[in-house]
């Protein structure tokens, strides 16, 4: 995403101001946390909410629109970038953020991750991961951890979770980060850089479901986990820095990105960052705005015998 | 050679796909179009790119209907074939489309290597009662077509058709110039000329009779143009913005056209991943405020549903164009069929609230965006417009249209358009679900669009109450439509034995069965519907003044299964309304036909 700040005339952003209504989350939910830190980012950046849109999917990540007091569609299962992308193309002007899950993304909307990277537009993806399906009571979703039971897989998850950091570092996403619910200051610190990228911003969020899955992160230790670190990438978690292994990770390193990736570990930071990538929607902006212009009046003279 | 005078005649060119018989049609029409005459092209396709030749599959080519009067459809038989050889001839006679006076002219070029294939066929012809007139090139013109490693046929069958059908050689030369002139290097362009002109030679010399369309040419400002040219030009006047598509026949051209064009009119074509996303897009920029449009045919209308039906329930404004083919599935991608009604109009899952317009000539298509533009705007209810491959690739010479140069406020489109789709203006203000429709940018107007249900301040609201509300409000747009509607057309009176009713894309045959029958005085009517839902409230009464109420439908049914006009328009008026013609047959359905079943009807 690009910046599109201006400051605002009337009176300063406030996390009131955004507020909408109480979220219908369960307790403990970590989307509480990724809400509270889209909110922060966007009242620490003074945003202007009017020119902000909110874009999201089917699930528990595809309520976030509604809790939040700007422009927003909560669309259709797997379908949010198809509509973030129209939008784009539409409306250069607005700040677009788009919301989806493990199975919304990955699963019944991976065509569209794919094509959504490659195309590489202007918005920030924040990708919410339980690592289940959980608005729809605790399926199998394509990141649940082997033989993790569900309902569907009762006697444990058969195949190995696929790992989101590096498919899209393989799809060729031009900005991959990594960040958690429960690490306020790193999640604010991970927005802003994917804020300021211009073109897709694929943000992975690790997100605990106590509801369905309390196991699934060990969020009260740091042993796990690295964090990734540069100059140009993502300061590490300040709460938590000097608690876990903090490696300096140069962004423009591909090679080493992928190596994070498929390490069984946890990396959580800036994997890469590629500004120069073109973005699909400016392309065809420009296309336009330089072809020479025709007046409607004569539009069908071509046809005429 | 002898001249007969014609009012209208009908001719075809068949060749094996790939050798140019669309291009030889469409050279020929522009000549005769220049001329003054009025003019209308269906071209046969073959679905694949390039199917072996001298097989059934390749079949590709032209019929070509010129008149010296407007004509509205392709019409009954033919009375002329040009054919390559014999095996595209075979397949086309199946067709059974011949006039019992047919000539067929038949390329006796590749006899030599297939002489029992040639003789079963002229075998067939003599059966068929047809006069046949064998020919086959000179060695100089073979020599030519061999120099260009075997094309420019075309171009001889192009001076035989020139020659029949009287028209002079130089208009035709112009055209092939226009078409050719810049492609071609100019060994290549005289060569393409010189076949031309042996061909011409060879029919004035050789074949004993020529047609002459008769009457005083017009000569008003004409244009040639196909429908789905015309419907991308009308989305241009219309004053939409964003074109998303996924490639899918026969929709794909109007994709191609724009692609081409719209940068130059401010307008964005975006190619999606998928007919899923292709329409996820345009409901992105119709949110914006950006008007946006998708379109595609029977499978990828499939596909769209579910963002079809989530456009209704966001209260997000939506058109999609559905180029009907024949289903189900894969289907004949190359052939026409209506029997995409049900799916346009019942799809989506959960109640279905939309508007369908159909298209039924090349005029429609133009003025069709606009007319759903207005349409999608007031109500913010999707607007589905349905046309078919039929009237996606046929060409007519037409009075050139009025540009409309449709802006931002859809209250200004004229008059006259609202009349040629029978509509009168809907209130200024219409109810919607959700109080608050700003869009994104106004100031102090946030609010989010969901499929849940939600109450009128936007919440999502799951009680039984408000979710009754819901389905009234978005249902009491349909009724401001039903309300606005006039009396659709009716061809002859408004009572009699028989009512012939149809919608898109029959319209030029019922007319013309309708004419026939008033001259002949078969007391029948025909009734066509350019919006097909939601219906006028009147049709009932109309109907009840006829002793019977039939449909003609490019669609199947049978005596078990009414075809879906027929079951629409059942349920509609309660009158026992059967199918007289509900053909899937994928070939346009005829005036004589119609006739025929309507005098049958009355006579039982």
């Amino acid at each position: 995403m690009s910046v599109h700040l201006e400051h605002k005339e009337s009176e300063p952003l406030t996390i009131k101001s955004l507020n909408t209504e109480n979220p219908r989350w369960c307790v403990g939910c970590g989307d509480f946390g990724i809400l509270m830190g889209l909110k922060r980012f966007m009242v620490d950046n003074q945003f202007i909410p009017h020119e902000t849109v909110n874009v999201s999917g089917i699930g528990c990540s595809g309520r976030t629109p509604n809790y939040i007091n700007t422009y927003g569609v909560h669309a259709i299962h797997g379908r949010p970038i198809t509509v973030a992308l129209g939008l784009a193309l539409a409306r250069s002007d607005l700040n677009i953020f788009i919301e989806s899950g493990d199975g919304d993304a990955l699963s019944i909307g991976g065509n569209h991750l794919i094509h959504g990277i490659n195309k590489n537009f202007n918005c920030v993806f924040l990708l919410f991961d339980n690592e289940l399906y959980a608005l729809t009571k605790a399926q199998t979703s394509p990141t649940t951890r082997k033989g993790h039971p569900t309902y569907t897989q009762p006697r444990g998850t058969y195949l190995d979770p696929l790992n989101p950091i590096a498919l899209v570092l393989g799809i060729g996403a031009s900005f991959v980060a990594s960040t958690t619910d429960w690490m306020p200051d790193h999640l604010a610190s991970t927005m802003s850089a994917a804020f300021k990228h211009k073109g897709f911003s694929f943000v992975h969020i690790s997100q605990r479901c106590p509801h369905y899955d309390a196991e699934a992160f060990d969020y009260k230790t740091t042993g796990w986990f690295s964090f990734l670190t540069h100059e140009n990438g993502i300061p590490p978690d300040k709460r938590l820095a000097d608690k876990t292994e903090v490696i300096v990770h140069d962004p423009m390193n591909l090679e080493m990105a992928f190596k994070y990736a498929a390490s069984p570990r946890r990396h959580f930071g800036l994997f890469y960052c590629d500004p120069n990538k073109p973005c699909y929607d400016e392309i065809l902006r420009w296309e336009r705005d330089k072809a020479e212009k025709k007046p409607r009046s004569k539009l069908l003279d071509h046809f005429q015998i | 050679m002898s001249v007969e005078k014609r009012k209208i005649c009908r001719f075809e060119l068949l060749m094996d796909a790939g050798f140019g018989a669309q291009k030889a049609g469409d050279i020929l029409i522009r000549a005769l179009a220049g001329m003054g005459k009025y003019v209308y092209i269906e071209p046969m396709i073959p679905a694949e790119i390039s199917p072996p030749p001298r097989t059934k599959p390749a079949l590709s080519g032209v019929i070509i209907r010129v008149a010296d009067f407007d004509i509205t459809n392709i019409g009954n038989d033919t009375d002329l074939i040009l054919a390559s050889h014999e095996i595209v001839l075979d397949r086309r006679l199946d067709d059974e489309e011949t006039n019992p006076n047919c000539r067929v002219l038949l390329d006796m070029g590749d006899k030599k290597d297939n002489e029992d294939s040639y003789e079963k066929i002229l075998k067939r012809l003599t059966q068929m009662g047809i006069s046949t007139f064998p020919f086959e090139m000179a060695p100089e013109t073979q020599t030519i077509i061999q120099s260009l490693s075997g094309s420019g046929k075309n171009m001889y069958y192009l001076g035989m058709l020139s020659a029949i059908y009287n028209i002079p050689p130089e208009p035709v030369i112009k055209e092939i110039e226009k078409t050719f002139g810049k492609k071609l290097k100019d060994e290549a362009f005289n060569k393409n000329l010189k076949i031309f002109e042996n061909g011409y030679k060879y029919a004035k010399d050789s074949i004993f009779f020529s047609y002459e369309i008769t009457g005083t040419p017009r000569h008003t400002e004409k244009i040639l143009i196909d429908g789905n040219s015309s419907i991308s030009m009308g989305i241009i006047d219309a004053g939409i913005k964003l074109f998303s598509g996924y490639p899918i026949t026969p929709a794909s051209t109007i994709m191609h056209t724009l692609a081409k064009i719209f940068p130059s009119y401010g307008g964005l074509v975006h190619q999606a991943e998928d007919e899923i996303a292709a329409v996820g897009a345009a409901i992105g920029s119709y949110f914006g405020g950006v008007p946006a449009i998708t379109a595609t045919s029977g499978p990828g209308l499939s596909l769209k549903q579910e963002f079809i039906g989530f456009a209704a329930a966001a209260e997000i404004p939506l058109i999609v164009i559905d180029a009907q083919r024949a289903g189900p599935s894969t289907g004949m991608p190359t052939k026409t069929e209506q029997s995409d009604l049900p799916a346009a109009l019942f799809g989506n899952h959960g109640d279905n609230t939309k508007v369908l317009l159909s298209v039924s000539n090349v005029i429609d298509c133009f003025y069709a965006p606009h007319m759903a533009r207005y349409l999608t705007e007031k109500l913010k209810v999707p607007v589905i417009i349905l046309s078919d491959f039929q009237t996606a690739n046929s060409y007519k010479v037409i009075d050139k249209l009025k540009t409309l140069e449709l802006n931002g406020n859809v209250d200004d489109l004229p008059d006259f358009v609202f009349e040629r789709f029978h509509l009168n203006r809907l209130p200024d203000s219409i109810e919607m679900v959700r109080d608050n429709q700003s869009m994104p940018g106004t100031p102090d107007g946030m609010h989010r669009v969901t499929g849940l249900n939600t109450d009128r301040e936007g919440h999502v609201n799951y009680f039984s109450q408000t979710n009754q509300r819901s389905h009234e409000v978005r249902n009491e747009k349909l009724h401001h439509v039903q309300r606005a509607l006039k009396k659709p057309e009716i061809f002859g009176p408004e009572e009699g034995e028989v009512m012939v009713v149809g919608w898109g894309s029959t319209r030029g045959a019922i007319e013309e069965a309708m004419m026939n029958c008033q001259t002949l005085g078969i007391p029948a009517s025909g009734m066509h519907f350019r919006i097909v839902y939601p219906l006028p409230l009147m049709i009932r009464d109309i109907f009840l003044k006829f002793k019977k109420v039939v449909t003609v439908e490019g669609a199947y049914g049978d005596e078990y299964k009414p075809s879906p006009l027929a079951m629409l328009l059942r349920s509609h008026t309660l009158v026992d309304v059967r199918p007289l013609i509900s053909k899937a047959t994928g070939r346009p359905i005829r005036p004589r036909v119609i006739m025929e079943k309507v005098k049958e009807l009355i006579l039982k």
